[in-house]
């Protein structure tokens, strides 16, 4: 048995030291009125010494002596007294130092219970930072992965918006190009009629007549004319696709939108017959932008509007608005014309993508509008319903 | 293992049980029932509202024909769930054990409980729970919602301990649960011990010395 265990036999001398013997044994021995000594239970003395002759008496602690009051002189019923107030404070003690021997032992266990705890914590803590980090690695390769992914098919819608441009501005060019050539092989057939000419001077006037060149002279000023009106077209489709391509100047000036929006309605002039257009234009803060891109979005959207009331064969009105809120400028452009079908509206910015005849319209007013409110860190919404009209809702974030 | 000196042997053993499933109440009425050559007080640790917080311990002995002089402590551990530690400090070193359950129906989950901690206890202070002397007392016999005895029985059926039946407050099969561990308690150390062999201590005189039976 270990001698730290709460449940050891106590011995009298571990229970009383000498310091505390010291301290009881001789108001004891004084109220015995007798000569005292106090022993172990194996005879040997722990206070005092003891006659050879002495009286014993026993100290019970369980079952058995713990130790013994010795007295040679002392009166037996007064000694047998003494021993059992001694046996009643040895008993008091050994309690006292049983529970916290066993309290001593309860709370070592509770902390051996804690320590092997902490380790498991430990050792599933580290698990799980092994985890984590797995874990982390993982969702890493799946960014990457999903980023890659994301890029190649930014990539290929890309390429297929590339293709579409590509596609329609070869249509839009052909056409033009076609008729110019064409034009242009014509007339080097006229210029042949006056070297023709040359050689029948001598005819005179009959030559001229002979020749048809009358004709030829006018006809080749319409052609020249047309030629000239269809370079016009195929240089408005490049200037449309430069913007279109984002290759203009970033936007670096301080404007008033408001300004934009008029310069953009006396751009159009006076509207047709029977359309009405209203502004209602409240106090912007200046935006930094390219103004001039701005004026081609704007004049492109009340183009649009007049269009659509027009199309819708009956008096409308176009109602320009602005307002600025706290985070950004906010233009509504509104037309209450034909709308458009929700087909219509999905395909509404695509480039190339009209419903005007051929040679009306090229197709790039909206996606190219889409793309320099895009490069102003701006947003585009439509919203339509056939029959009643469209709203093209803006906004321009201000810096903060 | 009992403890050993020149003269004298010690054995352990603690009552164990759930909260409230009358462990002290067997100790002091076997302190009443018993009279063996030799038997201290019944010493009563701190307790709050009659609830053991440490311990109790009644010590017993008798002389062997050889002089050797056999010595029993029984001890209680504290029912109550928070006190563990104190219940493992106390079951620590036990020879023999008696698992003392309430019979009352609501406490069948307190007692699986506190038998699976005894189990899980042994093994952590290093009890050989297989092999250690152990009888279990189904208590509070008395109670009008005690669960059938023939329910108990067969439900422990399977188990080695002995089970004994008991109403600890009237002292009704206190001595009979006793008398069965110190039994179990004989049989597992006479041979190592030379009780019978070296100390003219049979099985008869063992318990009979204990009890204080002529």
């Amino acid at each position: 048995m270990n001698t730290s265990d709460f449940d050891r036999e106590w011995r009298l001398g571990e229970l009383f030291d000498a310091r505390m013997l010291a301290r009881i044994a001789p108001p004891l021995a004084e109220l015995l009125g007798a000569d005292l000594a106090i022993l172990d239970r194996d005879g040997a003395a722990l206070w005092g010494q003891p006659a050879a002759e002495a009286r014993r008496e026993a100290l019970v602690l369980e079952i058995e002596p713990a130790g013994y009051l010795a007295s040679s002189k002392a009166d037996p019923a007064r000694l047998h007294s003494a021993g059992r107030m001694f046996t009643a404070l040895l008993r008091a003690e050994a309690r006292y130092r049983m529970a916290s021997a066993l309290h001593l032992e309860a709370v070592t266990q509770d902390f051996e219970t804690l320590k092997l705890e902490h380790s498991r914590l430990l050792a599933s803590e580290a698990r799980y930072r092994k985890l984590s980090e797995e874990l982390e690695a993982r969702v890493e390769a799946q960014v990457a992965d999903l980023e890659t992914r994301q890029r190649q098919l930014y990539q290929a819608e890309k390429l297929a918006s590339v293709g579409q441009l590509a596609a329609g501005t070869a249509h839009e060019i052909n056409n033009p190009l076609g008729f110019v050539s064409s034009n242009l092989s014509s007339f080097k057939l006229y210029l042949d009629k006056f070297a023709a000419l040359h050689g029948r001077l001598a005819e005179g006037e009959a030559a001229w007549q002979s020749l048809d060149l009358d004709f030829v002279l006018k006809d080749g000023a319409e052609l020249l004319a047309d030629c000239s009106a269809g370079l016009a077209r195929i240089a408005r489709i490049v200037a449309d696709l430069k913007s279109f391509s984002n290759e203009g100047r970033p936007p670096t000036e301080a404007a008033d939108l408001n300004a934009c929006l008029q310069h953009a309605v006396s751009v159009i002039g006076t509207p047709p017959p029977g359309i009405q257009l209203e502004t209602s234009l409240a106090p912007l803060p200046p935006l930094t932008c390219n103004p001039g891109h701005l004026n081609q979005v704007f004049a492109s959207l009340i183009r649009n509007a007049l269009q659509a009331i027009q199309d819708a064969g009956r008096p409308g009105t176009v109602r320009i608005e602005s307002e600025a809120s706290a985070d950004g400028i906010h233009i509504r452009i509104a037309d209450d014309g034909v709308g458009m079908s929700p087909d219509q509206l999905a395909r509404a910015f695509e480039p190339f993508y009209t419903t005007r005849a051929i040679g009306t319209g090229t197709g790039l007013g909206l996606s190219t509008a889409r793309n320099i409110v895009l490069a102003h860190h701006g947003s585009i919404e439509l919203a339509s319903t056939p029959g009643a009209g469209t709203t093209a809702t803006l906004f321009f974030p201000t810096a903060p | 293992m009992p403890d050993q000196d020149a003269g004298s042997l010690s054995f352990k053993l603690v009552y164990y049980g759930p909260a409230q499933s009358g462990k002290t109440t067997n100790l002091l009425r076997l302190h009443d029932i018993l009279s063996p050559e030799l038997k201290g007080e019944v010493m009563t640790m701190e307790t709050k509202d009659d609830r053991t917080l440490f311990f109790d311990l009644l010590p017993l002995g008798f002389r062997a024909p050889s002089g050797l002089l056999i010595k029993l402590r029984l001890f209680t551990v504290p029912g109550q769930v928070a006190h563990d530690g104190t219940r493992k400090a106390v079951l620590s070193r036990a020879d023999g054990i008696v698992f003392v359950a309430d019979s009352d129906r609501s406490q069948e989950t307190n007692n699986g409980e506190a038998f699976q901690s005894m189990a899980d206890n042994c093994h952590r202070v290093g009890l050989d729970f297989e092999h250690i002397p152990l009888v279990v007392q189904f208590n509070k016999r008395d109670l009008p919602g005690a669960v059938p005895e023939a329910e108990i029985r067969e439900r422990w059926e399977a188990a080695p301990w002995p089970l004994h039946f008991a109403v600890a407050l009237t002292g009704d099969g206190v001595e009979a649960t006793f008398e069965s561990l110190l039994r179990a308690l004989y049989r597992r150390h006479d041979a190592e011990l030379g009780l019978a062999r070296e100390h003219g201590v049979g099985e008869q005189a063992f318990v009979a010395g204990m009890l204080g039976r002529p």
